[in-house]
């Protein structure tokens, strides 16, 4: 032990014997002035701060340093803000008479090394805005004199040191925004002098130490944005001096304590965004001193017991997001005493109608009652809170109308009413607030014209107006507000043509007038609008072709004029090449799509459908790899599909039906591993469905329908797992139906008709369990017996078969099909006795099967004596009109009865149903569905109400109203 | 700095306050049904509530008039759970959620789609009671919920929908006894095996829920 010791001060002694022999040659032999210099060789001084430190010079006039005043000692550097990096040396501990340590907003790295635990008379030490790392060292306990600890703002980690309660003359401690964890040590209870503690922006967890009530002394303590958790010590209340106490942004739970309350200096309480809940306690109404009190964003409930009234000083009181209830309470403030500024109470489940005694808060400028459930009108006495720039009250259920002494309030900045159920017309007055900048009225019931006086408001940026009932034209002048960023008027009843000035809000970035009836054409003044980026024109009744000079708009990014009279050529919108989203669907634009379209390399989304567009697609468009929406139905296109658009590799929606495209379906579209809608249907296309579309795994929809497709359906169609719709109706297809088809398991739509396919269906149908629209085989050359496997399709409302040479008998199971509420297998050589059940089906379903009898067809035994299927319908008649004949007269009133109250039950019919379908609902599906006068034709059936009959037959057995029913059946359906 | 905060917190305010540009309520519907499942095969990638309506979303069919008739997302591989937002769809038709992993009560605001046809939920994880809302869908004829985790009894409200046609809750945890008036009177006993259910209701002898 001795030895150690002796060896320990001879390595000490030799130490000091070198240090002085190597500066031995200056002017400056001490030892500190050689420690100060091994110091400066640590860092790096890109800007010559320690320029002048230099052997030559003696160190008391180094720059940084004050010096005892003997010049004998350091006492103090400060070397903050030089730009400084590297490390600070270890051999600072030299320095032993240093007090004040300052190297603050630098870039050093590195530890704070251990050995400054021996600069015993240090009394600041500031190395707060570095990028240090590692742990504090245990050592700085050692620091008996210390009273500012500033190292925040670093990257130091671990656990805040437990020697830190050593440090009892400690008045700062500041160690924010750094990356320490675990707990705050209680020793900090220690700290009788602390007067400021800065913990902020930490990942410091556990208990706030319940020792934290010896901190006498405390005036500010943040410890916001940490993991802190568990309650708030109630000893807090004895902390006298605390004016600032942050604790935002924590896990902290439980409910305030009501000690609060006894911190009377108070001025400044956050604890927001914590998981507090309970009651706000009335006894923080206690706290005279307090400016500002947020207790935002935590789970506290019942009503609002805090009274500005009491709390004089309060300049803010934030209490949204939380799940506060009743009203603002009476008395909140007082007239001429209250100083509140910012009241917010958003996002809370407060009712009731707007408070009038907030009136009373007269220095308001900030109100915030959105998200809440207030109701009533909102008052007239508003504009006493002269001072308001900002009023809040979007989301909640106010009516009536806007008070025409809103005008009055000249310090409005925002009027944020949205999503109410504002009535009425916006008063004219709102023409006096000069400094309106933002009015969003939106999802609101307003009516009447937009008032001219609205013009007057020449702050405005920003003005939204979406979904009111507003009418009227679109204000003349309209110009005078230039410095309008979004004109927002979309969804309302807004009617004439566009004022020509509205090109002169020449700020105009979002112009959105959709969903209006407003007229004329699109004035040229709109070649001012150089800034605008999204205008969108949708749903109104504009006409003519466009200005030729809105080819100067060159930040357009997304334009929508869909859904108008638009005519003439598209060129003049394609003066921008930042488009990401242009629509122009259902108007009458004519001439060639432009190539020019394709300078915006970043559209995604083009829609050119139902317009009169004619000629080739341009071969440049393969250029537009982003493009992901490619919608040109509808058109009048000709030529083939530019094989450049298989670069495209983005496209997700594909749609080229309805022109005059010809040419092959090209293999290449198996690349666009996109692809989710595929419709080329009702074009010219002609040759094989190339196999490699199979490679399209993600698929939903495929229509080719009503082109002159040939050949056999790829093998690889199973490939096509996502399938959802697959439709190639009434093309020219032969071969056989793919077994494959079993692998397209999510398939709800498949129609197949009218093509030249052969063979017998596979059984493997049954196991596309999921159909459900349709299955529609009819119109082909199918042969062979009906699989009895289709009676798995649950969940199919529909089957058509007709019109193919099917045999056979009608399988049993079809009986299963509980859902089926059309079934056509007429035109077949079907034969055999129909199932019982299928009694519900009209005649017209089986039709044209010689061989088929059963009801609704002629019974067997019938059909087996008879050749003639018309005589044996006349001899049912005649037997049943003998059977009436010989009946009593009470029974035939009594049938005739039911007949009608059965009649009439069957006009409402189901023939609601099965609006679902796709988007663009075909012609002759219209008469199939929703039209409840349902006309017959020839190739479909008639729409039945079979969802009801099997039941009524059940619960009235009647045997007298099964023959009735045949025979109205019969008379019915001239057919026979 | 006390006040630099508080200034952060209302800007924040402000800012969450934007143009109602993407306004639209069966978007906005469809976009809280996303936010409230999990997605991993990105069935829903394609549900951009920026856009003015859903119509071209995949697995959401539109009618003329924009409004969401059909939503397919059988076989998707979701999971999570559904939200009250889904009753807000008035003109839904079709709603095929069958054989995912979804999970929780069915929202009683399904009630509220008052043109739906077809409720396929089947093969899922749904829990708890078929809501009793469910005999305001006066226009719905095929009603699938077998496969889930379905308790307590079959409401008899449900007798009242006169256009329903199929009802299945086979395979569930249901109780109590079958109703036989209205459109259950035609039902097959397949659409009631697997359950705790007490056989055809006797009326006047047992209560409706006896066994539950």
């Amino acid at each position: 032990m001795g030895s150690t010791d002796q060896m320990c001060n001879l390595v000490l002694f030799l130490a000091i014997l070198h240090s002085v022999l190597a500066v031995s040659l200056d002017d400056d032999n001490s030892a500190e002035s050689y420690s100060l210099l091994r110091f400066k060789s640590g860092l790096v001084d890109p800007v010559g701060a320690l320029d002048n430190w230099s052997p030559r010079a003696h160190m008391c006039s180094w720059n940084g340093l004050t010096c005892s005043p003997n010049q004998t000692h350091v006492l103090g550097i400060n070397l903050s803000s030089s730009e400084l990096s590297g490390s600070i040396s270890h051999e600072l501990w030299h320095l032993t008479s240093l007090e004040i340590l300052d190297l603050s907003s630098n870039s050093l790295v590195g530890s704070i090394p251990s050995e400054l635990g021996k600069l015993q008379n240090l009394q600041m030490l500031l190395l707060y805005g570095n990028s240090l790392s590692g742990k504090i060292p245990e050592e700085i306990g050692l620091l008996k004199n210390l009273q500012v600890l500033r190292i925040g703002d670093n990257l130091l980690s671990g656990e805040i040191t437990p020697s830190i309660g050593n440090l009892t003359q400690l008045r700062v401690l500041g160690l924010a925004y750094c990356q320490f964890n675990g707990s705050i040590p209680s020793g900090i209870g220690n700290l009788k002098h602390l007067v400021f503690l800065d913990l902020q922006n930490n990942s410091l967890d556990g208990h706030i130490p319940e020792e934290i009530h010896g901190c006498e002394e405390l005036q500010n303590l943040a410890a916001s944005n940490n993991k802190l958790e568990g309650d708030i010590p109630a000893s807090m209340g004895v902390l006298r001096s605390l004016q600032i106490l942050n604790l935002a942004n924590n896990s902290l739970s439980g409910s305030i304590p009501v000690e609060l309350g006894q911190i009377s200096n108070l001025k400044y309480l956050s604890l927001l965004g914590n998981r507090l809940s309970g009651q706000i306690p009335s006894q923080l109404n206690q706290l005279v001193q307090l400016e500002t009190l947020d207790l935002s964003v935590n789970n506290f409930s019942g009503a609002i017991s805090l009274f500005n009234a009491q709390m004089k000083n309060l300049r803010t009181l934030v209490l949204s997001g939380n799940d506060l209830t009743g009203n603002i309470p009476s008395n909140f403030c007082l007239s001429n005493s209250s100083k509140l500024q910012q009241l917010f109470l958003a996002r809370n489940s407060l009712s009731g109608k707007f408070q009038l005694d907030l009136l009373n808060c007269r220095s308001l400028q900030q109100l915030d009652l959105s998200d809440n459930n207030f109701e009533g009108g909102l008052p007239s006495g508003l504009e006493k809170l002269e001072h308001l720039t900002d009023l809040q009250l979007n989301n909640n259920s106010f009516s009536g109308n806007l008070p025409s002494e809103i005008g009055n309030m000249s310090n409005l900045e925002s009027l944020i009413l949205f999503d109410n159920m504002i009535t009425g017309r916006l008063p004219p007055e709102i023409g006096k607030l000069q400094r309106l900048s933002t009015i969003y009225l939106y999802d609101n019931q307003m009516s009447g014209g937009i008032p001219r006086e609205l013009t007057n408001c020449t702050s405005l940026t920003k003005i939204d107006f979406f979904g009111n009932h507003f009418t009227g034209s679109i204000p003349a002048t309209i110009g005078k507000l230039k410095n309008l960023n979004v004109l927002q008027l979309r969804q309302n009843d807004l009617s004439g043509p566009i004022p020509p000035s509205l090109g002169y809000c020449k700020r105009l970035q979002i112009m959105a007038l959709a969903d209006n009836k407003i007229s004329g054409t699109l004035p040229a003044t709109f070649r001012f609008l150089t800034e605008l980026n999204k205008i969108t024109l949708y749903n109104n009744s504009f006409e003519g072709p466009l200005p030729a000079s809105l080819f100067l708009l060159k930040n357009l990014n997304i334009i929508n004029f869909s859904h108008n009279r638009f005519s003439g050529s598209i060129s003049p919108l394609l003066g921008s090449n930042s488009l990401t989203a242009l629509d122009l669907t259902n108007n009458s634009f004519s001439g060639p799509i432009p190539s020019a379209l394709t300078q915006s390399r970043n559209l995604s989304r083009l829609r050119l459908a139902h317009n009169h567009l004619s000629g080739e697609i341009p071969s440049e468009f393969g250029s537009l790899t982003k493009l992901n929406f490619f919608d040109l139905s509808f058109n009048n296109l000709t030529g083939e599909v530019p094989p450049q658009l298989s670069n495209c590799k983005k496209i997700q929606h594909f749609l080229l039906n309805n022109n005059q495209l010809t040419g092959t379906m090209p293999p290449w579209l198996g690349r666009l591993e996109e692809l989710g809608e595929l419709d080329f249907s009702f074009n010219e296309f002609h040759g094989n469905i190339p196999a490699e579309l199979g490679n399209c795994s993600g698929l939903l929809k495929l229509s080719l329908q009503s082109n002159k497709l040939s050949g056999n359906i790829p093998q690889e169609i199973g490939n096509l797992t996502s399938l959802n719709v697959l439709n190639l109706q009434r093309n020219n297809l032969s071969g056989l139906i793919p077994s494959t088809i079993q692998e397209c398991k999510k398939i709800f739509e498949l129609r197949l008709s009218e093509n030249f396919l052969t063979g017998s269906i596979p059984p493997e149908l049954g196991k596309l369990t999921e159909l459900q629209v349709i299955l529609d085989l009819s119109e082909n050359s199918l042969s062979g017996e009906i699989p009895s496997s289709l009676g798995n399709l649950m969940k199919l409302e529909r089957l058509n078969l007709s019109l193919n040479h099917l045999q056979g008998e009608v399988p049993f199971s079809l009986t299963k099909l509980t859902s089926l509420d059309m079934l056509n297998l007429s035109n077949n050589d079907l034969q055999g006795q129909l199932p019982s059940t299928f009694s519900r089906f009209p005649l017209s379903s089986f039709l044209g099967n010689d061989k088929l009898c059963g009801p609704p067809l002629v019974s067997c035994l019938e059909s087996a004596g008879q050749d003639n299927k018309g005589l044996s319908n006349t001899a049912v008649v005649g037997i049943i009109v003998a059977i009436v004949f010989t009946s009593t007269l009470i029974c035939l009133v009594m049938l005739y009865m039911i007949v009608r109250i059965w009649y009439n039950w069957r006009k409402v019919s189901i023939s609601s149903m099965g609006g679902g379908g796709t988007e663009q609902r075909r012609e002759e599906e219209k008469w199939e569905y929703g039209n409840k006068e349902k006309r017959r034709n020839g190739e479909y059936w008639k729409v039945n109400s079979m969802a009801s009959v099997p039941s009524q037959d059940k619960q009235n057995p009647s045997t007298c109203i099964f023959h009735f029913k045949m025979d109205a059946e019969i008379t019915g359906n001239t057919l026979v | 700095m006390a006040h630099l905060y508080l200034l952060s917190i209302f800007l924040s305010l402000l800012l969450s306050i934007s143009p109602s540009l993407s306004s639209n309520s069966e978007g906005n519907a469809l976009h809280a049904l996303r936010s409230r499942l999990s997605d991993p095969t990105n069935a829903l990638q394609s549900w951009d509530p920026a856009l003015v309506n859903p119509c071209t979303w995949f697995h959401v069919v539109c009618d003329s008039n924009n409004h969401v008739t059909r939503l397919d997302l059988g076989n998707s591989n979701i999971s999570g759970t559904l939200g009250p937002e889904l009753g807000q769809l008035k003109h839904l038709k079709y709603l095929e959620l069958y054989r995912n992993d979804i999970g929780g009560k069915i929202p009683k605001e399904l009630g509220n789609l008052k043109n739906l046809v077809s409720m396929d939920m089947y093969g899922n994880r749904f829990e708890g009671e078929i809501p009793k809302s469910f005999a305001k869908l006066k226009s719905l004829i095929f009603l699938r919920l077998n496969n889930n985790k379905l308790s307590g009894s079959i409401p008899r409200e449900l007798t009242t929908l006169k256009e329903l046609k199929v009802f299945d809750v086979s395979n569930n945890d249901l109780c109590g006894t079958i109703p036989v008036d209205g459109p259950f009177a035609s039902f097959p006993m397949e659409s009631f095996v697997n359950n705790r259910l007490n056989g055809p209701e006797l009326k006047g002898l047992v209560p409706y829920d006896f066994g539950c």
